[in-house]
């Protein structure tokens, strides 16, 4: 099973970029299990279609431990396991604690057990600002972390952030710097500034998207480019970030 | 009102069952926390403070550590600590406040390891669960990491005790008595997990023949030996002559079938109640019955989901649901802090209880391995 940690600045295509690589993958015939960790429970929206997915701490606010896996995830395009961490009530609580117990709860109900996913995807919000956000890198999670950014400087100084953060690990066993994956805003000098980046903290582009309308025509279609289409060169970008994923780790 | 006790008292939680059942084998406890835990263990939960040392240490954890996840300094004094005592591993523990916070135990322990080169522990304990999951999670973390090697058997008939804390059975001489009635039935006790034992013996307890399960702070120490060195177990705590010499028939069953056994064996009968830790109470409920031919029914408010329970059993543990349980009782064996929300008309029979009532009914807690017949007696 290969676990895989998606952090990077808010709005950079995270989300985007996670579906079309779980879709990628599984349309290669991959079991693939995709877990939103974004209080927005935005994360998987893109592959099912118009099924309802009531968030994790959702399902213990109303029924505290009384809910069943089934209850948990719903399968969306090719069987991907798709789950929604949730969060708080906005403004109150703590959504990094919120994290912690939605991870728990998804391992405690048997997911890993009853889907025997052969890749994992974490969609993580943000920056990682607090305990709860390291989650998914911890043991028993993620076994790699990868970075989508583009060439804009606040992207780059929140991936740069984010490597420190699994270097500081690594003397608990969270999850290795696996690579960075390029998601352009077509900045100047790009390719340039993220291999710089890439080369400063010792780690590489494993994968590279173009901004592209193609992805707004496929998010009015409720779909990811993947699947709504297959035979664009968009979505062989995805299906090689997928593979590198799969392939170089 | 759920969760709410306005009246009885509640159980200790998992970090008193971590120190408890840690606290004779030689190994430093950290309890991270303010500070107030640490006082609280001291002077209701561990009735051997002031008479038996061992290393328990609270971390002094601050506000501001907390807000700013600054683990440095807890991890720098353990380390401290530990390089100046050497202990012989290291427990680290957590309660509620780490537990919003997200701290990751096991990390820091491995941590810790990596600068002592000492066996270190990490538990995630937070104050919310019952002592007896901490008990079992401390217990558990010595057999997986010291009981690694398949030890030749001894030749006489040998069992481990385990899930012995005071917490359970006090020090008032029940596991002593325990332990001579077996020797008596030509039974020795070759380890006890975990009183009036060391580290040592724990560590050669594959080459005891069967586990004697008396708490299920024990069961999951049980099933890790069984799992690594096919030892049989048996559940139950033998109360009184006959119990006892069902569990060394059980023993002597298990030892040559290889066979799990269990000497719990009550019914269900409407009008006694026996309210406590799983497998003692219901231990003490199957002697009752075999002494006076009734069932019973038996609470089980800190139960976890240890497999052990019948129809017979009820898992209530808010204070509105015990006592909705026990509107028709017309007996009532419990720990006295039970009484106020028991009815009236029944009788009750108090049966002081350390996790629950601490240090308050300390010096009347009943040793029920010798005082078994009198104890009947108040009962019918
Ligand atoms: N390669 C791309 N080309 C064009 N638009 C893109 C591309 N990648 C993402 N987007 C658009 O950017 C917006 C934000 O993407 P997405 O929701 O995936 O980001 P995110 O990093 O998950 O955000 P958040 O941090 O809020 O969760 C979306 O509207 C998406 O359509
Ligand atoms: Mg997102």
């Amino acid at each position: 099973m290969l676990k895989i940690a998606v952090y990077g600045k808010g709005g950079i295509g995270k989300s985007t970029t996670v579906s079309n690589m779980a879709a990628a993958m599984a349309d290669k015939g991959l079991q693939v299990m995709q877990i939103g960790c974004d209080p927005k429970a935005d994360s998987t929206i893109l592959l099912r279609g118009n099924e309802k997915l009531t968030t994790i701490l959702d399902l213990v606010r109303t029924k505290q431990d009384q809910f069943t896996l089934d209850e948990m995830v719903r399968l969306g395009y090719k069987n991907i396991v798709c789950a929604e961490a949730g969060g708080p009530t906005p403004g109150l609580g703590c959504a990094g604690r919120g994290i912690i117990a939605a991870l728990t709860k998804l391992a405690e109900k048997g997911a890993y057990e009853k889907y025997q996913p052969d890749v994992v995807l974490y969609d993580v919000l943000g920056d990682v600002v607090c305990g709860g956000f390291t989650m998914p890198m911890r043991p028993g999670y993620a076994d790699y972390v990868v970075v989508v950014t583009s060439g804009e400087n606040m992207s780059i100084y929140a991936a740069a952030n984010i490597a420190t953060a699994v270097q500081q690990f690594q003397n608990r066993n969270y999850a290795k710097f696996a690579g960075l994956v390029l998601n352009r805003r077509n900045v100047k000098d790009e390719t340039a500034k993220v291999q710089q980046l890439a080369d400063d903290i010792e780690s590489k582009i494993i994968g590279s998207i173009d901004r592209s309308d193609l992805i707004q025509s496929a998010e009015e279609l409720g779909k990811t480019v993947v699947e709504a289409f297959p035979e664009a060169p968009l979505t062989q970008q995805y299906r090689n970030t997928g593979r590198s994923n799969c392939d170089q780790l | 009102m759920k969760h709410t006790a306005s009246i009885i008292s509640r159980y200790t939680a998992d970090i008193s069952g971590v120190c408890s059942a840690l606290y004779e084998l030689g190994g430093m406890t950290v309890m991270h926390d303010a500070g107030g835990y640490g006082s609280l263990y001291a002077t209701h939960d561990e009735p051997r403070w002031y008479d038996q040392d061992s290393l328990i240490f609270v971390s002094g954890l601050t506000e501001t550590q907390a807000i700013l996840g600054d683990d440095q300094k807890f991890l720098e004094d353990t380390i401290q600590a530990a390089q100046r005592l050497k202990p012989r591993f290291i427990a680290l523990t957590g309660s509620p406040i780490p537990m919003v916070i997200g701290t990751d135990f096991p990390a820091l322990a491995l941590e810790v390891a990596q600068a002592t080169d000492i066996p270190t522990f990490g538990f995630n304990t937070d104050g919310m669960h019952p002592y007896t999951t901490g008990i079992d999670q401390a217990l558990t973390a010595i057999a997986t990491r010291f009981c690694t090697e398949a030890l030749p058997k001894t030749p006489n008939l040998t069992v481990n005790l385990l899930g012995v804390t005071p917490l359970d059975f006090s020090v008032n001489g029940t596991v002593s008595a325990l332990t001579e009635s077996l020797a008596a039935h030509g039974i020795t006790v070759h380890s006890n997990w975990a009183m009036y034992n060391d580290l040592d013996a724990l560590k050669k307890a594959s080459q005891a023949h069967v586990n004697l399960v008396v708490t299920t702070g024990g069961l999951g120490v049980a099933k890790l030996l069984q799992q690594r060195f096919k030892m049989p177990y048996v559940v139950g705590m033998p109360y009184g002559p006959a119990l006892m010499a069902q569990a060394v028939t059980a023993i002597q069953t298990a030892d040559q079938t290889g066979v799990n056994q269990s000497i719990l064996n009550c019914t269900k009968g409407a009008d006694t109640y026996f309210i406590g830790e799983t497998v003692t109470t219901m231990s003490l409920a199957t002697a009752y019955q075999q002494a006076t031919g009734q069932g019973s029914r038996v609470i089980c408010p800190v139960d976890a989901q240890s497999g052990l329970l019948t129809e017979n059993e009820l898992t209530a543990h808010d204070e509105d649901d015990i006592r909705d349980c026990l509107k028709t009782a017309t007996t009532i064996v419990a720990d006295p802090l039970y009484q106020p929300i028991c009815p009236a008309s029944a009788r009750f029979v108090p049966l002081p209880h350390e996790a629950f009532s601490g240090r308050i009914y300390h010096d009347t807690m009943p040793n029920l391995v010798t005082d078994f017949a009198p104890f009947l007696q108040s009962l019918v």
